[in-house]
């Protein structure tokens, strides 16, 4: 994959440069942290920041001037689901399966998972854990998950960024945040006693661990 | 934000998230206190929340990428000059310069707007954008008592960020927080309620927030204002209680 053989020679006055650096670069941290989450790859995420760049300097001209950060990750985003397109085919088509699927359960009962894990057992999950609980989740909730509990961007932006609605957002959100407790708060590492193995048993329907009302 | 779903199940997120406007807070507040299983799953939430923001490391643009987007973007005066060995490095430099330029330009600019306003006009403005928010229907834009969700909320809007923190055990609950342009800039305002008075306290950076110094102590029309520097950051509390109590709050807010 070349990005930087692209013919910039003709594009960008001083003028845009300036502009470039004061709202493209400040957010580079999160472009990065965003484009690793949606390519799952620190050297991916790389090339497809740089081609983000390059696709905002030469859209510099008709960044409104509201939300820079908002405005950046869209073009990350952008660039990575070309890059996805591209390079691994099999993670899109999968998408719009999901899409399927996250209708059709949309109307079934909301309370779909029967697992109720403690609280407590969720908050003392290790980074390890964490990352590799999100890196699985589907794309669509990945990166909704992402925006909101690791970037910190409001539903308003999610919803600007990820061109859907509000209320997908807030289901997506809360749908990859269930599968999350699910994972981190039941799937138990080996070397914590008293809980039941749930490597083998997370895939089958279980019990409630506590009397609900 | 006026939720379009009535999902207590969704709303719970758009709770932990401080996304509602303070009548739907409320009324999940009301619904968190009447079903334990709503209320454990709050909990769980905010656990998993927590365990994100304070374990998964922050991700850092590696420092050759920065470079590489440099060389990139500055290719034409790089080509413009004679090849050398270190043709990468000028436009990089010629990058920073421009970005130095923008920064002096704007804060002379603010300097500019700033100095036609004496402290009485300065007071006025202050006391005026408070009773604009107490007349609101909403006088916070974020809503919540947990600072990890009003600090971010900030990130994007303005150009620094704000030290946020909650003093319910001293009395003074965080309630949400806001954007409040005060002489053409955008300012962080964290709203705090001490019994039932409002406080609006500006944060801004003392680039900005020198000037308010000037002010001091001050009452207009019946408002209290309090001013105070602390660690780069100037901090002026308005509200309609008295400058005793509302000195305690600066004082916890600047320390």
């Amino acid at each position: 994959m070349e990005w930087s053989a692209s013919p910039m020679g003709s594009l960008g006055s001083e003028d845009d440069q300036a502009r470039f650096a004061s709202v493209v670069l400040p957010h580079l941290a999160d472009a990065y942290a965003l484009a690793r989450w949606l390519t799952g790859d620190r050297a991916d995420a790389e090339d497809v920041v740089q081609e983000a760049c390059l696709r905002a300097f030469r859209g510099i001209g008709g960044f409104a001037g509201v939300n820079a950060r908002a405005w950046v990750l869209t073009i990350v985003r952008h660039a990575a689901y070309a890059w996805l397109g591209k390079n691994r085919s099999a993670a899109l088509v999968m998408v719009d399966d999901l899409e399927a699927v996250e209708q059709q359960q949309a109307s079934d009962a909301p309370d779909s998972g029967p697992q109720t894990p403690e609280a407590a057992l969720i908050a003392k999950a290790d980074a390890a854990r964490l990352e590799a609980a999100i890196a699985e989740l589907p794309l669509p909730f990945r990166e909704t998950l992402v925006l909101r509990d690791v970037q910190g961007l409001d539903y308003r932006e999610i919803a600007e960024v990820t061109k859907v609605p509000i209320g997908t957002v807030m289901s997506r959100l809360a749908r990859a945040r269930r599968r999350l407790i699910e994972r981190v708060g039941m799937d138990e590492p080996a070397d914590a006693p008293g809980i039941a193995p749930a490597n083998e048993a997370r895939n089958e329907p279980r019990k409630v661990p506590r009397n609900q009302p | 934000m006026s939720p379009s779903t009535t999902d207590p199940k969704l709303l719970v997120h758009a709770y932990v998230d401080g996304e509602l406007d303070p009548a739907h807070a409320l009324e999940v507040e009301r619904m968190l206190a009447d079903d334990p299983a709503l209320a454990a799953e709050r909990q769980r939430v905010e656990a998993l929340r927590g365990a994100i923001r304070e374990r998964l490391p922050r991700e850092q643009a590696p420092p050759e990428l920065a470079r590489r987007i440099a060389t990139a973007i500055g290719l034409r005066s790089a080509a413009a000059q004679p090849p050398s060995r270190l043709s990468a490095r000028p436009s990089w430099r010629a990058l920073a310069a421009s970005v130095l330029v923008a920064a002096v330009v704007a804060s002379g600019a603010t300097w500019f707007i700033g100095e036609g306003r004496g402290p009485d006009a300065t007071a006025d403005m202050v006391v005026a954008s408070h009773m604009r928010a107490l007349m609101a229907p909403a006088s916070i834009d974020v809503a919540s008592s947990d600072r990890h969700t009003v600090k971010p909320w900030f990130n994007g809007r303005i150009r620094y960020s704000p030290p946020v923190e909650d003093f319910a055990t001293q009395g003074f609950p965080l309630i949400g927080g806001r954007l409040e342009v005060l002489a053409e800039e955008p300012v962080a305002t964290l709203v705090y309620r001490h019994k039932q008075h409002l406080i609006n306290l500006h944060v801004l950076p003392a680039r900005l927030g020198n000037r308010y110094l000037a002010l001091g102590a001050t009452q207009r029309e019946g408002f209290n204002i309090l001013t105070r520097a602390q660690g780069g950051f100037v901090y002026v509390a308005v509200s309609d209680l008295n400058a005793q109590e509302l000195g305690s709050l600066l004082q916890l807010a600047a320390r």
